[in-house]
């Protein structure tokens, strides 16, 4: 028989990432469009639904209008019902708590009266930031099998890339599923170890309010990765590493969210948002409005996914085409990611390019870089620009949002930062 | 102050719609799908919600599920609210009234509590049949203007097509002194769309008259016109009645042209996407390297390996290597096998073409033997999950029957205008 849920999730959706500069200007990271036509946060979102968890709570600061948009009712991830159910909490002011978030566990810790509120068994502590599909019921049942008082996800890295990680040591103690965690160390200059956090943490309520209540007292610095788990270790509490073996796609900085974006396309594509059962919120910018994509007589589209209400005219190869964008007759759009209602003129030619919504490309203009594209990094371009005719823009150049005509007077080399 | 609208809606969607032969075995003409995403329906509904009416009830006769499914709580055309709705009027067993709809003014007449319990000053009705886009608050406006007791929807058709409609001839100021239903002779090329304004007061009247006239066309229209005051309201635009397998194709294929004049989005066309279990969370298209698609209409959750031309394709409608789709109609989810060829065909949901099979091949003016008034311009019609093994060839004008598997096909070569 169904009950009360006994899971509670919490989704940190706060962050603003510096890296993804012009993508995150007027957005969390979270809310950061993915897939041609969903958000980051909905690989989350829909891992929760997919696992039947649907009690969920957002954690939400900087910027969280997209977000709070995006999530709507929830019943885009059916959770809308009695027992299901999904809460954008803001920072507040009130009696006890009247600061803005000052750390992924700071924003927990502000909404205690919350999780008190729900009571559940196990408190399951996800970022929004990340491209993978998980079933969380595997480490609920681990994490509550090894009566933990923290169960940490981690995906083995290489050892070169390890320090830009929370990475753990982890014991044999079941094989492949996991491990007691011995060590922790967050983003170490010379890691040992390379079992990286994921961010994905399944707490036992009253070891995860007791670290909360004491960290907050004795320390002024407020993170999971850094604070919490350390002091967990510290305090000698069963703390568990669960091993994950599947794909997990992160997009700190532009290329990385290039690359990630790329992984969606080829013949075995690593990311496979049918097999993943990705859902997203169709109202949000109400792309459920949209006719089927529309592709001309003299068109080419291959290697790419592309969304309803796109028009392609012209030429689109290994791309991703979000709703609304029209590549006109004689543009080539190529290795690229274009966001909603870009318009790409007749005879332009965009090659690794990221460009952010409501961005249009003036005829005969050239954008990104030349030759293999592993040679140069992505041009990024934030919103509502509109790129003049005949303009010619080189590779890694990152264009801010909504700059004046004026900006682009000139031909802008590899690498500039217009801003 | 929010302006309630004044005007209450009948939608008539019990049309049976029988020369679409197929693509009606389950679902009433409403409800077939059309352009991709859309079902018939969704036309009539979205031009009521971008004309600003609010409370519409949908007559339903024949094969009411899928229809009563799509329409929802009717959200996706902004009429779930406390002043909005759309409900559901099938025939129903009473007192007084026991029957099955007799005709649309029958129909009307068996709902005249759903009137009274909605109080307007006009009401406006249409079918749910067509394809097409109308403001009709400007109708409406012109009711009012010429202080009307009908005013009948009505546009400009070639002479020759006259005979299919309902014709008016009006006076300087628009109003109808002269009704033919269907005339033999062309004397007008003003022809009824099927949409009326009527005065509430004067409808209720109306229809209380006589209860055996039961239909608009046949019987209340010319009765009103001979007496009272009609007047016509014109349209110019693109309207199709897409009631036969040859003009919903072209209705199709119209999409696809630049100057047809249809075009769902720009008309603010909306789809009940929840209506769908599965079209809500369709993934984006996907292109292989392999992928070769030329002037078509491609929707979310397709996946295209091989070659698609002048085609329009549902949603999750997979398109194998090597395999090539062209000039036809694709319904959700249908699968089309490596080295295939579909070619002039209406595929509706879930049909698996096998490897190297072949839909619609020889000449094209071999009929179909046992529908020759429906398939005769070479369209081949295959039915819902129907599977064409690998390697058969299809001729054209064909019928494949739903859910048709290997064993139910004779042979591996079905010759134009057969049917299995």
């Amino acid at each position: 028989m169904k009950k009360k849920p006994t899971t509670l999730a919490m989704v940190l959706a706060g962050g603003r990432v510096d890296e993804l500069n012009v993508l995150t200007y007027y957005r969390p990271k979270s809310a950061v469009p993915f897939g041609g036509f969903a958000r980051v946060i909905d690989f989350p979102l829909s891992n929760l639904m997919n696992s039947g968890l649907e009690q969920v709570a957002i954690l939400s600061q900087f910027r969280s209008f997209s977000l709070i948009n995006h999530i709507g009712s929830g019943a885009a991830w059916d959770m809308i019902g009695r027992y299901r159910g999904i809460s954008v909490l803001p920072p507040s002011t009130g009696h006890a708590s009247s600061n803005w978030y000052r750390g992924s566990a700071d924003s927990v810790y502000q909404n205690i009266d919350f999780i008190r509120y729900h009571d559940p068994d196990c408190v399951l502590i996800l970022s929004g930031d990340h491209i993978y599909h998980m079933n969380y019921q595997e480490i609920i049942d681990y994490h509550k099998a090894k009566d933990a008082d923290l169960t940490i996800a981690c995906l083995a890295v290489p050892k070169e890339k390890a320090h830009r990680f929370g990475v753990a040591s982890i014991d044999d103690e079941d094989g492949e599923l996991g491990g007691r965690v011995l060590q922790y160390k967050e983003k170490p200059t010379s890691p040992k170890f390379t079992w990286a956090s994921m961010t994905i943490f399944c707490f036992k309520p009253e070891a995860l309010l007791a670290t909360l209540t004491d960290n907050a007292r004795e320390d002024t610095s407020f993170e999971f990765g850094k604070d919490i788990i350390p002091r967990m270790l510290a305090d000698q509490r069963r703390v568990y590493g669960y091993k994950f073996h599947g794909y997990w796609g992160y997009t700190r900085t532009i290329e990385e969210y290039w690359q990630t974006s790329m992984d969606l396309l080829g013949p075995n594509p690593p990311i496979d948002l049918e097999a993943w059962g990705l859902r997203t919120n169709l109202e949000h910018r109400d792309i459920r409005d949209y006719q089927p994509l529309k592709i001309g007589p003299r068109a080419t589209v291959a290697d790419s996914l592309v969304y309803n209400g796109c028009v392609v005219e012209g030429t689109v190869e290994r791309s991703i085409l979000f709703p609304g964008v029209h590549v006109k007759p004689g543009a080539v759009v190529r290795d690229s990611v274009l966001f909603f209602n870009n318009t790409v003129e007749s005879g332009a030619r965009l090659s690794k390019v990221i460009s952010d919504v409501n961005t249009s490309f003036g005829a005969d203009s050239a954008i990104g870089g030349q030759g293999a594209v592993g040679e140069h990094e992505a041009t990024v371009l934030g919103w509502n620009n509109q790129i003049p005719a005949g303009s010619i823009i080189g590779s890694d150049c990152t264009i801010y949002p909504h700059l004046r005509p004026e900006k682009f007077g000139r031909e802008i080399k590899n690498g500039e930062i217009i801003r | 102050m929010n302006p309630i609208s004044k005007t209450l809606v009948l939608l008539l969607a019990g049309g049976v719609g029988s020369r679409l032969n197929l693509l009606v075995q389950s679902r009433a003409k409403p409800a077939v799908p059309f352009g991709g995403l859309y079902r018939i329906i969704d036309f009539s509904l979205s031009n009521v919600m971008n004309s600003g009416l609010t409370q519409v009830g949908v007559m339903t006769q024949y094969k009411p599920l899928s229809l009563m499914n799509h329409l929802g709580n009717g959200a996706a055309w902004d009429l779930a609210g406390r002043s909005r709705g759309v409900k559901v009027l099938p025939p129903r067993t009473g007192a007084s009234d026991s029957d099955w709809y007799k005709g649309t003014a029958d129909a009307v007449r068996q709902n005249i509590d759903f009137i009274k319990a909605h109080p307007s000053q006009e009401i406006l009705i249409l079918s749910g049949d067509h394809i097409y886009h109308m403001d009709f608050d400007q109708m409406i406006q012109a009711h009012r203007q010429k202080k009307a007791d009908v005013t009948i929807g009505m546009m400009v058709v070639p002479m020759e097509e006259i005979h299919q409609f309902g014709a008016g001839i009006t006076d300087a100021d628009g109003r109808i002194v002269e009704w033919e239903e269907k005339p033999k002779v062309a004397r007008t090329d003003l022809a009824s769309m099927g949409i009326y304004v009527f005065d509430t007061k004067y409808l209720l009247a109306l229809l209380a008259e006589d209860r055996e006239e039961v239909d608009f066309g046949m019987h209340l229209i010319p009765k009103a016109i001979a007496r009272d005051n009609v007047y016509a309201f014109r349209f110019n635009g693109y309207w199709r009645d897409v009631g036969t397998v040859q003009a919903y194709w072209q209705a199709n294929m119209d999409i696809l042209s630049e100057d047809s004049g249809i075009s769902p989005e720009a008309w603010g066309i909306r789809p009940n996407v929840e209506a769908s279990a599965r079209m809500a969370d369709r993934c984006p298209a996907r292109f292989a390297a392999t992928a070769q698609v030329k002037n078509s209409m491609i929707s979310a959750g397709c996946v295209i390996h091989g070659e698609v031309v002048n085609s329009v394709l549902s949603p999750g409608v997979v398109v194998h290597k090597g395999a090539v789709v062209r000039d036809s109609v694709l319904i959700d989810d249908c699968v089309v096998g490596e080295g295939a060829l579909v070619d002039l065909a209406i595929m509706d949901k879930r049909v698996r073409v096998g490897r190297n099979a072949v839909v619609g091949s020889g000449d094209r003016q071999t009929v179909n033997q046992e529908f020759p008034t429906h398939l005769y311009t070479g369209i081949t019609l295959i039915g819902k999950a129907a599977q064409v093994p690998d390697g058969a060839v299809i001729g054209r004008n064909c019928i494949v029957a739903p859910s048709r598997l290997a064993h139910d096909f004779p042979s591996l070569h079905i010759p134009s205008g057969a049917t299995v």
